[in-house]
């Protein structure tokens, strides 16, 4: 068990900067998610904590100690390949032994905690196995039992669930959540999948283009998205975004588009800071915040129409379109608008967003 | 995976095409055997024997191969009159003296050049080849100043020196492509479980052995069968079963039968070899090509 402190740290490759003045720190025992897109460091900043890639500039720190210079084998972490990295000529049972192996454990031991740590992951029939004669699910497993079978500072899984299908992704989730709640070990867990995040992690560090865009709890970077780029990341199906102005009318700033003029609540006002009271900004909602009805609900509801229905199972997602841009909102089966018709939207205040329209941070 | 049969239709032009094809196959094993079998034969007939043939045209005549009595006094005259025992203990121990420190330093070598990035790393590897485009005759002048100078010309140890110069670039050669296609992956993950970069290396090995076996096998195959480096470096203290077998061939007296026992001598422990590797060679020359 580690607090492990990422402090200014860069990633170099050649000249190109993969992870920019990272800082991050873990609080032990906690299961922390690094998210963001494909290419925007995250492999990087694993590989780092790892010993398996050079820090070109900054700290890493388990416990305040500084292990920049330390070779992997001494920082005592764990990890799960995205590409699991089992070794082909090993059965089942001496990959997940090898780590004990290696520190040289008595044969008693390695075997009673080879089998333990592989009936913990239901893989026990599989001990003599090779990895070849295994399916993606079951190699995930023995790559995870590698991890658990000794009690390492330290966790890093890097994507290893994206391979799976979906279903067995769903389980794997709840096991692994599960799995370190037990163990009580740090976790550093990588991801491109944001409900992955959300679902699992006690923390999110989400990145994008090597640089940290939040850090929070899941329910932090979901309703409170420090800027423009967060919010359009986190949640599926994903934030509407519109380009509004804001004018100051009395004492009420109101945001105004081509098919509303919608006032800001109170709060909202004195977050804007003055600064930007008048401009153009974009705000932004998610498809649950906003409720569509056919009859006009109130004077403040927006006008559209109906450009597509999708089922979704227990949902029905909405598109409308507006003067110059589409929105989707999200509301139930027994919806019996039309494409083509006119609709009302009502946009809940208290869950909408408002953007810088140059930076993108947030102002709320 | 696709079922790997071929699929087959019994035309009249494939009849035809297939029993041709057993026609080329009898003439082609006759064409490539045949010495061997005359040579294994001779070597248990006296002289006289030996030397009876049919005439020419004479089919029937064909049993006179097998009318004789065998012996073995050729293989009595190699090795109690002519100390072959001798020479063929200097082939095995040159031939796999070489191969050993050559698969040695070669997989050490190999594996830098799989796995470490740094200036000049491609003008190296092309040099290290570039050292088996000259013909050894070429070379064989320079070298044996060099060897004679140090005193190397007629031992054992040089004629190990000699074919390991020409083997190591080859080993490093093989053996990079066979790490090449290891995924580094699985020495990161070695690694991180604790391993040193040298035990990462050698648990990576028994991925790579289908390569050393070839290349071992490759190398012993041209240590033995040489015959330039053997008569001029080796010639004196360090004969080997080729140039013994040479001066088997006397000016006013060729030992024909014992020239043929020699052939065996000299051939059975490579096929030998050949039969136990097999597997290895095959998939070992194979593996490199084929990407999982
Ligand atoms: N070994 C490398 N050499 C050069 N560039 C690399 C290397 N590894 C990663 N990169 C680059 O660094 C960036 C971050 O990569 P990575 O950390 O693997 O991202 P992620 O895991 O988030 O997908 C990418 O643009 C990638 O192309
Ligand atoms: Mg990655």
């Amino acid at each position: 068990m580690a607090t492990v402190t990422i402090r200014n740290v860069w990633k170099y490759y050649g000249q190109t900067p993969a992870v920019k003045d990272l800082n991050v720190t873990c609080p032990d025992g906690s299961f922390v998610s690094i998210l963001g897109p494909s290419g925007c460091g995250k492999s990087s900043t694993m590989r780092m904590i790892a010993g398996l890639e050079h820090i070109s500039a900054g700290d890493i720190l388990f416990d305040n100690q500084r292990i920049n210079d330390l070779a992997p084998k001494d920082r005592d972490v764990a990890m799960v390949f995205e590409n699991y990295a089992l070794y082909p000529h090993k059965t089942v049972f001496e990959n997940i032994a090898n780590p004990l192996r290696l520190r040289g454990t008595a044969d008693a031991t390695i075997k009673e905690r080879v089998t333990g740590a592989a009936r913990l992951l239901e893989i026990a029939h599989l001990l003599e196995r090779r990895p070849h004669e295994l399916s993606g699910g079951q190699k995930q497993r023995v790559a995870i039992g590698r991890a658990i079978v000794r009690e390492p500072k330290l966790f890093l899984f890097d994507e290893p669930i994206a391979h799976l299908d979906a279903k067995l992704r769903a389980h794997m989730r709840g096991e692994i959540k599960h799995l370190q709640r037990n163990l009580g070990t740090t976790m550093i867990y990588v991801t491109h999948d944001q409900l992955e995040a959300l679902s699992m992690a006690d923390f999110i560090a989400v990145m994008h283009d090597g640089e940290l865009q939040q850090w929070g709890t899941p329910s932090e970077i979901f309703n409170k998205p420090v800027n423009a780029w967060v919010a359009g990341f986190v949640g599926e199906p994903a934030m509407n975004f519109l380009t509004c102005d804001l004018k100051r009318r009395g004492d009420d700033v109101v945001l105004s588009h081509h098919n509303f003029d919608i006032p800001l609540l109170p709060g909202q006002v004195r977050q804007l800071n003055g600064a930007a009271q008048a401009g153009i900004a974009r705000m932004g909602v998610r498809p649950d915040a906003m409720t569509v009805s056919m009859t006009k609900p109130s004077e403040a509801a927006i006008q559209g129409e109906i450009f597509v229905n999708e089922l979704l199972g227990g949902d029905m997602l909405v598109e409308v379109q507006l003067a110059d841009s589409r929105i989707r909102v999200k509301t139930t089966p027994e919806f019996e608008g039309k494409p083509g018709e006119i609709c009302y939207l009502t946009v809940n205040r208290d869950k909408w967003h408002v953007f810088d329209a140059g930076d993108g941070h947030a102002y709320f | 995976m696709a079922s790997r049969d071929v699929v087959h239709y019994n035309t009249p032009l494939q009849r035809v095409l297939s029993v041709l094809s057993v026609v080329f196959v009898i003439f082609y094993l006759i064409w490539t055997l045949l010495p061997f079998v005359i040579m294994f034969v001779s070597s248990f007939k006296d002289l006289l024997e030996a030397f009876k043939l049919p005439a020419v045209g004479d089919w029937a005549g064909i049993g006179v191969f097998f009318e004789f009595t065998p012996t073995l006094k050729h293989y009595q005259t190699l090795f109690a009159e002519n100390n072959f025992s001798r020479y063929m203990l200097n082939s095995l121990i040159a031939a796999g003296g070489s191969a050993v420190i050559s698969v040695i330093f070669g997989s050490l070598a190999a594996y830098s050049l799989s796995r470490v990035d740094f200036r000049g790393k491609s003008d190296l590897f092309f040099w290290i080849i570039s050292t088996r485009m000259a013909p050894v005759v070429a070379v064989m002048v320079p070298l044996f100043a060099i060897f004679r100078s140090l005193d190397l010309v007629g031992t054992l140890p040089g004629l190990i020196l000699a074919y390991t110069t020409f083997n190591l670039p080859f080993a490093i050669w093989i053996l990079k492509g066979f790490f090449d296609n290891v995924p580094y992956g699985i020495e990161e993950a070695q690694m991180v479980d604790g391993a040193t970069r040298f035990q990462a290396f050698r648990s990576i090995l028994p991925l790579v052995a289908p390569g050393i076996g070839a290349f071992i096998v490759l190398c012993i195959l041209f240590a033995w069968n040489d015959f330039l480096f053997a008569a001029i470096i080796g010639s004196g203290g360090a004969k080997t079963l080729p140039v013994a077998t040479r001066e088997l061939v006397q000016p006013q007296n060729i030992q024909w039968g014992a020239i043929m026992a020699a052939g065996v001598v000299t051939t059975a422990p490579m096929m030998l070899l050949g039969l136990v590797i097999r597997k290895y060679l095959v998939t070992g020359l194979t593996m490199g090509a084929v990407k999982e």
